[in-house]
C-alpha cells in the first residue's frame, strides 16, 4: 500500500500525536534492559533496543488476565479491549505474534486474546542492535512476518514507513509523511537486510530436517539426560518465549469475600507440577515426572509437535531463552545442534 | 483511531468468551462411597445438555476453580445429566460440599467422545477400573437404551475393594439384565464379599464372547491399560478396535492452556477418547 517517509525531526511529533490519540506501547529502558510498556513520553521510546525481557505478545496475552468475574448471582464477561498502537516490534517478534495469532484462533477462537489483538495496530521496526544470543536470521528466512500493519525502518536522516494495511495507512494522518522516493525505499531494504548478517549464532539446518530428527530422538534417553542434566525446572525459558502460550487458571476472591475473578496466568511446562493431577489420598499422577521428560517436551513442542500447524518451528530465534537460562542449557542452537549431530 | 472491535460478541449479544460457564442446578445427590459424590444436574435455563458419551465437562464452583470430568449419564436421558466427583483437592471438595438446589458452573460438552459409528453393529466390551466406570457409564446407558443398535455387550468392572464399588443400583440391574453380560471383581475382598477376587484382566476367563471384531473401551488407572491390552492382544483384537479414555491435567478444556498435551494432541479436544492404534503413535500417552 505504499512507502512513506518521515524526516528525523518529524518523528517525535508523530509519536506524540499518536500518543495523544491513543494508547501507544513500545520498547522502553528498564535498568540496563528493555521492556514493552505504555509510552509515557516520546523520549522513553527506545527503537535502538536489542531485545526486550518479555516478548510483545503480553499486550494481547498479559501475564495475568481476568477471564470472567463473578458474584453471588452471576458470572460476567470481562473482555474489554483497549485501542492500542504497538510500536517497534522487531521482525522475529512479529513472527512470534503471527504464531500466537494462529494458535489462539485455531479450532476454538480465544477472544480473550483476539479482541485485544484486533484492537491493536502493529508497527514493526528494523533491528538496529542485534542481541548477543540472537539467531533469528536463520529462523526467519522464507517465513516473512505477516501480521503487522506497517514496517518502520530507520534510514539516514529519517524513517521509511511501509504501509501494509488500511490500519497502517490510518497512521499517516498523525505525522508529516510524504511518499518515499525509490532511493529511500531501497535504503530501507538495505538497512533491514544488513541486520541479518549480524546475528552471532546460527542454526544452519532446514526446519523440516530438524523436526524429523528431533522427533526421532524422542526415545534417546541418554541424549535427553545429558542435555537436561542441570535443569532445575524454573521455567524461565518458557516465560520469556514469544511462542509459549500455556497458562494456568485460578479463582481469586476479592476482599469482600462475595465477588471475585477467574484469572489466567502464564504457566511453564518445565515446572514440576505442570502435568500432574491430584488423586485420592493426596497422591499425584505426574504425566511428566522427570525433569528430563519436561525438558524434552519443550523441544518436541518447539521443533516437532507444532511444525505442521505453524508451517515451521515454534521458535523465532530471539535468543531470549538462551539468555534467561541461569545455567545456560536452554539455548536452542546448542540443543538442536547436539540432536542433529547425535 | 480505529474502531475497537466488538467481534467477541455474537450478533445476538452473547459473548464468545470460551471461559464463560453456564449455571447448572443440582437436582439429586448420593454418596456411593466415602469419597465420591454422585451429582445429577439440570441446566438452570432448563434446556437439555446435548453431548456424546465420553465427552467431558469443565465443572466448577466460582471462587474455587474448575475440574475436567467425564459425563456419567447417557444423552439418551435428556431430563438431566450426571457426574461423579471424587474428593481429592480444593475444587472437588468445594463441588462435593454442594447440595440439592445449589448451583455448579459448567463449560462444555468438550472433546471427542466415543465414536458411536465405529461401535454400532459390533460386539462391545467395556473394561472399567475404579472411577473409570463413571465416564463409561454414559456409554453403558446409551447401549442399554438403544440395545438393538449393538451386538453382544460385555461389561467388566473392577474396584480396589467392595467399599469402592460405584452405582449399586446399576450393578444390581446389570447382574440380572439380559442386555449385558456383566462381570465384576475386587482386588481385595472383605467378609461381605462373595464375588470374584483379583485384578480386572482375570475377568477375561469368564467369557468367550470377545473376538477380533469386538470393539473394546478401556477406562481406568494407567497401570490397568497395559494388562488389559495384553489380554486383548492374546484374543487377537486389533488396536484400531480398542479405545481408551485418557485422563490428564486440564485447565481450559479448549486446546489452549497446554496442560493436557500428549505429543502433538490435546487430550481435551483431540480426546479424551483415542484408539490404541492412535496412542501407539503418541509417546507418553499410556
Amino acid at each position: 500500500m505504499g512507502a512513506f517517509c518521515l524526516e528525523e525531526r518529524d518523528f517525535g511529533p508523530f509519536v506524540e500525536a499518536l500518543r495523544q490519540a491513543t494508547r501507544v506501547v513500545g520498547p522502553v529502558a528498564k535498568g540496563n534492559k528493555f521492556v514493552f510498556d505504555e509510552l509515557a513520553s516520546v523520549e522513553d521510546l527506545r527503537l535502538d533496543y536489542d531485545v526486550t525481557i518479555l516478548p510483545p505478545k503480553k499486550v494481547f496475552f498479559p501475564t495475568r488476565q481476568e477471564v470472567v468475574r463473578f458474584d453471588a448471582e452471576a458470572v460476567t464477561d470481562c473482555i474489554d479491549p483497549v485501542d492500542t498502537v504497538l510500536l517497534g516490534v522487531h521482525p522475529y517478534d512479529m513472527r512470534g505474534i503471527d504464531m500466537t495469532d494462529l494458535l489462539f484462533r485455531e479450532r476454538n477462537e480465544d477472544w480473550n486474546y483476539l479482541a485485544q489483538r484486533e484492537a491493536t495496530t502493529i508497527v514493526a521496526s528494523n533491528v538496529r542492535t542485534v542481541a548477543p544470543r540472537a539467531f533469528w536470521a536463520s529462523m526467519i528466512e522464507g517465513r516473512a512476518p505477516q501480521g503487522h500493519d506497517a514496517m518502520l525502518t530507520n534510514i539516514d536522516g529519517g524513517y521509511v514507513l511501509e504501509v501494509r494495511t488500511p490500519r497502517g495507512e490510518a497512521l499517516l494522518a498523525y505525522g508529516n509523511f510524504r511518499e518515499a522516493t525509490l532511493d529511500e525505499v531501497e535504503a530501507a531494504e538495505r538497512v533491514d537486510l544488513e541486520a541479518f548478517t549480524q546475528c552471532q549464532e546460527q542454526l544452519p539446518y532446514s526446519a523440516a530436517a530438524v523436526a524429523e530428527k528431533v522427533r526421532e530422538a524422542f526415545g534417546n534417553e541418554e541424549l535427553w539426560d545429558r542435555l537436561s542434566k542441570d535443569c532445575f525446572g524454573c521455567g524461565s525459558c518458557n516465560i520469556v518465549c514469544p511462542t509459549c502460550y500455556c497458562f494456568d487458571v485460578r479463582d481469586m476472591w476479592n476482599i469482600d469475600q462475595a465477588t471475585g475473578q477467574r484469572t489466567r496466568y502464564w504457566d511453564a511446562c518445565l515446572t514440576r507440577e505442570f502435568a500432574a493431577v491430584t488423586q485420592a489420598g493426596g497422591l499425584k499422577e505426574n504425566f511428566r515426572e522427570h525433569h528430563q521428560s519436561r525438558f524434552r517436551h519443550r523441544f518436541m513442542r518447539k521443533a516437532a509437535y507444532q511444525f505442521e500447524k505453524l508451517g515451521g518451528p515454534a521458535c523465532t530465534g530471539c535468543g531470549r531463552c538462551s539468555a534467561a537460562c541461569t545455567i545456560d542449557i536452554a539455548d536452542p542452537v546448542r540443543v538442536i545442534t547436539a540432536i542433529m549431530e547425535a | 483511531m480505529t474502531d475497537v472491535t466488538t467481534s467477541h460478541e455474537c450478533e445476538c449479544g452473547h459473548t464468545k468468551n470460551i471461559f464463560m460457564p453456564r449455571e447448572a442446578k443440582i437436582i439429586r445427590t448420593s454418596r456411593p462411597t466415602a469419597s465420591e459424590k454422585h451429582i445429577t444436574l439440570q441446566l438452570a435455563d432448563h434446556s437439555p445438555l446435548e453431548f456424546e458419551p465420553g465427552q467431558i465437562l469443565e465443572v466448577g464452583v466460582m471462587g474455587y476453580g474448575e475440574i475436567p470430568i467425564g459425563l456419567a449419564s447417557s444423552p439418551t436421558r435428556t431430563h438431566s445429566f450426571d457426574i461423579v466427583v471424587r474428593t481429592v483437592g480444593r475444587v472437588t471438595t468445594a463441588i462435593n460440599s454442594k447440595e440439592v438446589g445449589d448451583s455448579l458452573w459448567i463449560r462444555g460438552p468438550l472433546g471427542n467422545g466415543f465414536d458411536l459409528d465405529a461401535l454400532r453393529g459390533h460386539d462391545i466390551l467395556i473394561v472399567a477400573g475404579g472411577i473409570g466406570l463413571c465416564p463409561t457409564r454414559s456409554l453403558i446407558q446409551y447401549i442399554t437404551d438403544r440395545r438393538d443398535e449393538f451386538g453382544h455387550f460385555t461389561l467388566f468392572y473392577g474396584a480396589r475393594d467392595p467399599l469402592q464399588l460405584l452405582f449399586t443400583e446399576d450393578r444390581f440391574d446389570w447382574r440380572s439384565s439380559p442386555f449385558v453380560d456383566y462381570h465384576e471383581t475386587v482386588d481385595r475382598a472383605d467378609f461381605t464379599w462373595t464375588g470374584n477376587v483379583g485384578v480386572i484382566p482375570q475377568l477375561f476367563k469368564k467369557t468367550t464372547n470377545i473376538g477380533p471384531d469386538t470393539r473394546v473401551i478401556v477406562c481406568g488407572p494407567p497401570v490397568m491399560f497395559r494388562f488389559v491390552l495384553s489380554e486383548l492382544d492374546k484374543l487377537g483384537v486389533p488396536h484400531e478396535n480398542v479405545f481408551v479414555d485418557l485422563e490428564r491435567r486440564m485447565k481450559c478444556g479448549v486446546g489452549k492452556c497446554g496442560h493436557c498435551q500428549i505429543n502433538d494432541k490435546y487430550c481435551c479436544i483431540d480426546g479424551p477418547v483415542f484408539s490404541v492404534a492412535e496412542t501407539n503413535e503418541l509417546e507418553e500417552a499410556i
